[in-house]
């Protein structure tokens, strides 16, 4: 299991807190926490070693797009980058509308 | 007719399956995913933690009615029991059966989707497997407890034995219901004895049509959501059941008794037989056993004989001992599970724990509580452990093997709570559903400190072959988690339990080891008769507080604040 941390600029709010996803072979469980300290703070725990790279590449692609300023924890079971990308604007979306997806 | 657009319910994940079963607007999760409470024992092994540890608990109306849903979510760790995730569910059964027995009633409705206990926490699993059990036991006299297995994994292990206790049980075709998995099966028998691979015959085995059809679950539910809603309303309406099929052990036995065990048994026969068993009642398990062998076959034998001083053995079948006695002034009944070359069911003859050993036991514990119904004292009963394993075999599975061992815990559980000082001595082997069976539910549980003594879930390899990892790899996180090592000091850790008793003679003992024994059950039934008769001792013990059970207590406190 490797642990890594990111950390992105934000000029967005997040309305509530997020939970999308499920900790399950080929997919990820994400939690949003909205704060106020002008960044996102991103923690991924994968079992999927080595991979470094990809998850910044596509968690900076991401929150260039979404700047919002949250503490964000990934849980990862060896999620594909599209199910990531996915995945992140559906808590997004929750998080927005402070509602809640089906899952 | 109109054939509208049906919602699946076994699509829906853990979380909203929960919510769909509610009345719109009234779900709400406790111990939700920001609480911070997940499994601390996953990231030492390297295995990334989910955030609710796999369990959802809601509390909500359904139809207006008060009721708490305990969903698991098959999808993480294949729904596996572990510290947490058990404590969330045995935790959330607790708080309903206060709440019901001050008058205030709610539901529990426990939706399965689990493998059993998650391996990489074993004895924790165990332990609140268990706790579970217990708590469905003592709520069913207030409420219904309906179980409901929509599938995908469906409900095995110590969760299968769990699921038999529940009052109603639901399930879909696509539903599966049995105590060991067809790889775990393959494993320990052989793949003559049950190809994995082979989905056909799993289903007929074990599937949600065939358990409905054989006498194993009342519903069946078409994968729809508002067809879980109306089964579930209806097991509402219908009240507490007075007779669970954990308690019929009549007719379970009759049913068991009509087997032919030397001809080949179809799925097809074992429904047949399953509709006779209504109009008629078989004999052979009334009499005690005519030609009692004296001949010793193990370490549980030895003591079983050693504490019931040779009172008779009124047992109808070899492979289960039971002796009344007594210790000083206390009267006792001695239980034990013992091997049986000649046994007519050849996956049990090794001191397995079986479908006749589950019955038996069952029958022999409801016995006593039946003949001390309208006395005072009621006589302890102790149950000798040294069961090597549960039976791995296709016959036991399709003849539901997971209902004898929740008849057997049932029984135990059912004595304890009408007062019956229950005790389990374990001398030899507490392996898995054998253990959850004769002896997990008892009030005190007193061991031998000894290399012989082991409590664990499964056997390595098996262990090996489920979690895909080597024997090496387990036995290294074994080293960090002390709830997946085997040996009897690294389960006393946990708390669970009441004595350890070092420097006896464990293979052959003398009347001296005897006399400790007897000073240790006498001081064991005092300390019960002045306790609670729940299982909650295991949570209040130095071992627990101190750190064995720290996420137990921690987990059932936030649990209470948040109720």
């Amino acid at each position: 299991m490797e642990k890594l941390n990111f950390r992105f600029p934000a000029t967005q709010m997040l309305e509530s807190n997020a939970h999308v996803g499920v900790v399950g072979s080929g997919d990820l469980e994400i939690l949003m926490e909205p704060s106020d300290q002008g960044y996102a703070d991103v923690t991924v725990r994968t079992g999927t070693t080595g991979f470094n790279q990809i998850w910044e590449k596509v968690l900076e692609r991401f929150f260039s797009q979404h700047a919002i300023s949250a503490n964000i924890k990934i849980n990862d079971f060896g999620a594909t980058p599209g199910v990531v990308s996915l995945r992140l604007s559906q808590a997004l979306e929750v998080g927005k509308n402070a509602g809640y997806i089906k899952k | 007719m109109l054939d509208t657009l049906k919602n699946s319910f076994v699509e829906c994940g853990g979380r909203e399956r929960a919510r769909v079963l509610m009345d719109e607007g009234t779900f709400r999760e406790l111990l939700g995913p920001f609480e911070g409470l997940e499994s601390p024992h996953l990231e030492p092994q390297g295995i990334v933690p989910q955030s609710d540890d796999g369990v959802v608990i809601a509390k909500g109306t359904i139809e207006g009615r008060p009721a708490v849903v305990i969903s698991i979510e098959g999808s993480f760790q294949g729904g596996g029991i572990g510290e947490v995730s058990g404590a969330k569910i045995a935790g959330a059964l607790e708080m309903a059966l206060d709440e019901n027995k001050s008058g205030h009633t709610i539901i529990p409705i426990f939706i399965f989707d689990t493998g059993g206990v998650r391996l990489q926490e074993a004895n924790y699993g165990l332990l609140s497997i268990a706790e579970i059990g217990a708590a469905i036991v003592a709520l069913r006299k207030y409420v219904p407890v309906i179980g409901v297995i929509p599938g995908k994994i469906g409900a095995f292990g110590g969760m299968s034995i769990n699921a038999g206790l529940c009052s109603t049980l639901i399930i879909t075709r696509e539903g599966r219901l049995g105590l060991n998995g067809p790889e775990v099966i393959e494993q320990e028998a052989g793949i003559q004895e049950f190809d994995s691979t082979d989905r056909k015959r799993i289903w007929n085995t074990i599937g949600g049509r065939q358990r409905v059809a054989a006498g194993f679950a009342d519903i069946e539910a078409e994968d729809d959501i508002a067809s879980f809603r109306k089964a579930i309303l209806s097991a509402i309406l219908q009240g507490p059941v007075e007779k669970p099929r954990s308690s019929q052990v009549e007719r379970y036995l009759a049913f068991l008794g009509s087997i032919n065990t030397s001809a080949v048994l179809t799925p097809q026969k074992v429904q047949d037989l399953w509709a006779e068993t209504d109009y008629y009642y078989s004999e052979e398990y009334d009499s005690a056993n005519k030609n009692n062998v004296v001949k010793i076959k193990s370490r549980g034998h030895r003591w079983f004989n050693l504490l019931s001083a040779g009172s008779k053995n009124i047992s109808a079948v070899p492979s289960v001992l039971c002796s009344d006695s007594n210790i000083g002034s206390e009267s006792v009944r001695f239980l034990a599970v013992v091997p049986d070359q000649s046994s007519r069911f050849p996956r049990a003859r090794s001191g397995e724990f079986g479908l006749e050993q589950g019955w038996m036991i069952a029958k022999h514990v409801r016995d006593a509580i039946e003949e001390d119904k309208y006395k005072e004292d009621k006589r302890a009963i102790v149950a000798v452990v040294d069961v090597p394993s549960q039976a791995y075999g296709y016959r036991e599975e399709l003849l539901g093997i997971h209902q004898a061992c929740a008849a057997a815990a049932d029984a135990y559980a059912t004595a304890r709570l009408a007062g019956h000082p229950v005790i389990a001595f374990i001398p030899g082997k507490a392996i898995s559903g054998a253990f959850l069976s004769h002896g997990l539910q008892a009030n005190r549980l007193i061991a031998l400190d000894d290399e012989g003594v082991n409590v664990h879930v499964m056997s390595k390899k098996s262990a090996a072959r489920i979690t895909q990892r080597t024997i090496e790899e387990l036995e290294e996180a074994a080293k960090k988690v002390p709830s997946m090592a085997y040996d009897i000091r690294s389960f006393e850790k946990l708390g669970a339990l009441h004595e350890l008793i070092s420097d006896l003679n464990a293979d052959a003992p003398g009347e001296t080891d005897r006399d400790v024994i007897f000073n240790s059950i006498q001081a064991a039934i005092k300390d019960i008769q002045n306790n609670p008769s729940d299982l909650s001792s295991r949570l209040s013990s130095d071992f627990a507080k101190e750190g064995g059970r720290s996420a137990s207590i921690l987990v059932r406190k936030m649990l209470a604040d948040q109720w």
